[in-house]
């Protein structure tokens, strides 16, 4: 320990990627270290790794026991394909990135910027999904095996490695750059915006995907795959069937496609890396917006709430509202909300054929839609646009702490709440019943329609406010809009899931009344969801807001980031 | 009836984390017109104790009473005659400057036209006026800490907790921030802040107390707890902090 400082010139032992592995799962461990719900989410981490390695390893080696070359090229090239896309997306996306090693940490090591490629590419490596990765990706290596014999079961593993180191640099690559250009609080903002467009859109698009590929013939497919084998998305994945197939004199220029593509990437990566351990100091400058010069509260107040008093409940509506447009997490959510709103109820209602086709217990009806399915899909949406709100005090964080030293009423805050999120919500409500009942050239349902979602909505409202009073979370404060804490993904998908069954369950009556009153229920829908909504919303602001009330400060502590 | 009553007053307030002892039952009283410092070292627990004094965190055991109001007790009636800036606390940063005033002034209901007033007022005072619709989370962290305190002091409370006020503050910031608490304990109000800054504390209190490992270890007027020495020895001494004795460290000065 005692190494003179003004003597730099003694002997260093040189740092190796062996250290930064090291210190990842030193880190990882301290991390778990008595947090028994993280141990919980690690393990379960571990099991969906286990189930994914698993599920992928018997459907990349099924065309190798079938015996099938034509089949194994194909899910080689898009399964292989599908996968480095995933890598690519989904940290921006969903997940996050493990931020386990921050590379600012190491700003002030002298360490050449080659070592810290080195370390933290390593470092990355040694993680839960790549091990889940590798798992899978031996399906192929089967695949080769069995139709090319060991030689081609080698080379396909070499290709696998390859791949795998493909899949983790590009992810790493892609999600510094963009963390380094998203400094910047507005160009953040946007990218949120713009990656939860993408997010929603997934969805509609494998539906038309799958589609196109019913459509589709399998000569034409196979084509493809063999041109997409030919690019770094499939090259690493396909060498093993190219030994197979006798085309042996494509495998070194597969690799090396696959390796000058992880060399550039490194490159790359290794360049933000290094904008990003200095920093954006001086990040941009602010600009001050001269607004028009009014009273401060005229300016609290956007001009839609020009109805609501200036009032308690006024500002703490002002205020919810200016955040669902100026905080960019939020926004996001709104966006998704209308992107899935209009899209998920015109695929179930218009692909309602095909539906029932392979669950022929349904309804009776046989390919199109009915006062039933359109409700249920009607419920779908209001539940999802309510599920938003099942960690409102998240979105706050620590600045809830405002309200609490003010003794905001706990019913007054959610009636304020949930005013607010309606302002947005349920004119977007409004237009998807009009949409879908025009998609449907059904414009004598638009009541239907209309009253399941509002019906939907309100008790979803109901649920969720209880839910965001009870089980909130706090969300990460960090300057890279991707991290997440880790396990939160987890709690957030298993609460989420829980208040979406039971606002599905307790709306269920307005799709067994459209299933029992018939005609009538045309015209007493609309008024009868919306009592029952608006009912369902008031009863639980009375019974949540008085959870609130005597748990206001332990609410505080749950949704402030722990340092 | 101020005179009655302290302004702040604690009772055993005791809070542990994880098993961990932050506050180990502090007995505070603050007179009512002083100005008082809470001094402490990092990890003192002082944020701890303020936190459960106003009211934003719940104490394992004991009381707090504001000017004679049970914190825990009749929140409604105590709060209504405080004001907090707490530490590391986000305000609602995704609003200007003066919208989140207009916030707070609606929220402690006050007056439309009393708000617009006085948030004109203090934006001017406090020289932030010229950012105009800038989001707070935008401003720099001396602006930060000058609009909190704009917030705190809106609604004109007859009790100021401050934690960490001076915290990364410029000296210009610093020294109108001063100037605006001292106007306000001559008005009558009570100051109470926590601070690691033994000037800031000599220059302005006129009581301090000293809190290290979760309890009091010296209160009074700041001449009595200073004696004859500086205040910055008695703090090192009272916390038990150590000072260089020159033998380790001798690689240092090769």
């Amino acid at each position: 320990m005692a190494v003179p400082v003004t003597a730099p010139t003694e002997p260093v032992r040189p740092v190796s990627a062996r250290h930064f592995v090291r210190l990842k799962l030193r880190v990882m461990a301290n991390n778990l270290r008595g947090q028994s719900w993280r141990v919980v989410l690690f393990v379960a981490g571990v099991f969906g790794g286990l189930w994914f390695a698993g599920g992928g390893f018997l459907l990349l080696a099924a065309p190798g026991f079938a015996g099938e070359p034509r089949y194994a090229l194909l899910t080689a090239a898009f399964g292989g394909g599908l996968l480095v896309l995933g890598w690519l997306l989904l940290p921006l996306v969903f997940f996050g990135v493990d931020e386990t090693l921050d590379p600012a940490r190491f700003a002030l090591l002298p360490l050449p910027r080659r070592t810290l490629v080195g370390g933290m590419f390593a470092a990355a490596l040694a993680s839960v999904p790549v091990l889940a990765m590798l798992g899978a990706t031996a399906g192929l290596v089967v695949t080769a095996w069995a139709l090319g014999g060991w030689v081609a079961g080698l080379v396909a593993a070499v290709g696998v490695v390859a791949g795998l180191l493909l899949c983790v640099a590009a992810s790493r690559a892609v999600t510094s750059a963009f963390a380094t250009m998203l400094r910047s609080r507005r160009v953040r903002d946007l990218a949120a915006v713009l990656l939860a467009v993408v997010a929603a859109m997934l969805g509609p698009l494998q539906l038309l995907v799958l589609a196109a590929v019913r459509k589709a013939d399998w000569d034409r497919l196979v084509e493809v795959a063999a041109v997409v084998g030919w690019t770094p998305f499939g090259a690493p994945w396909t060498v093993g069937l190219d030994v197979a197939e006798g085309r042996a004199w494509a495998v070194p220029v597969k690799l090396l496609i696959t390796g000058a593509t992880v060399g550039l990437l490194l490159l790359w990566w290794s360049r933000s890396l290094e904008s990003a351990m200095v920093g954006a100091a001086g990040a941009a400058p602010t600009k001050s917006r001269r607004g028009p010069v009014g009273g401060a509260v005229g300016q609290l107040f956007p001009r839609m709430l020009g109805w609501a008093g200036r009032d308690r409940f006024g500002a703490l509506v002002a205020r919810e509202c200016r955040y669902w447009w100026r905080d960019a997490r939020r926004r996001a959510n709104l966006i998704t909300v209308a992107v899935v709103g209009v899209f998920v109820p015109v695929l179930v209602n218009l692909g309602g054929g095909g539906f029932t086709a392979s669950s022929d217990t349904g309804f009776e009806f046989s390919g199109s839609s009915s006062p039933v399915l359109l409700s249920l899909s009607m419920l779908f949406v209001g539940v999802l646009a309510s599920v938003t709100l099942a960690n409102q005090f998240g979105f706050d964080g620590s600045a809830y702490a405002a309200n609490v030293v003010a003794g905001v009423p706990g019913r007054l805050e959610l009636h304020a709440r949930m005013t607010a999120f309606s302002v947005y919500v349920v004119p977007m409500l409004g237009v998807v019943a009009v949409v879908i009942v025009a998609v449907l050239g059904e414009p004598g349902w638009v009541g239907v329609a209309a009253g399941a979602l509002l019906a939907a909505y309100g008790v979803g409202l109901a649920i969720n406010g209880l839910v965001s009073v009870l089980g909130a979370y706090s969300l990460p404060e960090t300057s890279n809009p991707f991290a997440m804490n880790s396990g939160a993904g987890m709690a957030k998908s298993l609460l989420t899931l829980l208040s979406m069954v039971g606002s599905a369950a307790a709306a269920m009556p307005v799709v067994v009344a459209a299933g029992l009153l018939g005609d009538s229920w045309l015209w007493l829908a609309l008024p009868l969801g919306a009592a029952y909504g608006l009912g369902a919303a008031l009863l639980g602001a009375y019974v949540g807001g008085d959870v609130l009330d005597r748990r206001q400060p332990e609410l505080l502590a749950t949704v402030t980031p722990r340092r | 009836m101020t005179g009655e009553h302290s302004a702040l007053a604690l009772r055993g307030l005791t809070k542990r984390f994880d098993g961990k002892v932050a506050v180990a039952g502090v007995d505070l009283d603050v007179p009512a017109g002083s100005f008082f410092g809470l001094l402490g070292p990092n990890g003192a627990g002082k944020t701890t104790t303020l936190s459960m004094a106003v009211g934003l965190l719940r104490p394992d055991h004991g009381q707090a009473w504001v000017l004679g109001h049970d914190v825990w007790g009749d929140p409604v009636r105590a709060k209504r005659l405080l004001g907090v800036m707490p530490d590391g606390v986000r305000l609602f940063d995704r609003l200007s400057g003066a919208e989140l005033l207009a916030y707070h002034g609606l929220l402690r209901g006050m007056d439309t036209a009393v708000v617009d007033q006085r948030a004109s007022e203090l934006l001017d005072v406090l020289a932030l006026a010229d950012a105009g619709r800038t989001l707070v989370v935008d401003y720099s962290a001396g602006m930060k800490k000058k609009i909190g305190l704009a917030c705190a002091l809106l609604h004109g409370p007859r009790l100021l907790v401050l934690d960490e006020p001076f915290e990364a503050v410029d000296p210009v910031s610093a020294a109108l921030i001063r100037d605006i608490l001292r106007r306000y304990v001559v008005g009558g109000g009570t100051v109470v802040f926590s601070s690691h800054v033994m000037e800031v504390v000599e220059r302005l209190c006129s009581h301090v107390a000293i809190l290290a490992d979760g309890a009091i270890k010296r209160v009074g007027a700041l001449d009595e707890v200073r004696g004859e020495r500086r205040l910055e020895e008695v703090f090192v001494e009272a916390v038990g902090g150590r000072t260089a004795t020159g033998e380790e460290l001798s690689w240092l000065s090769r």
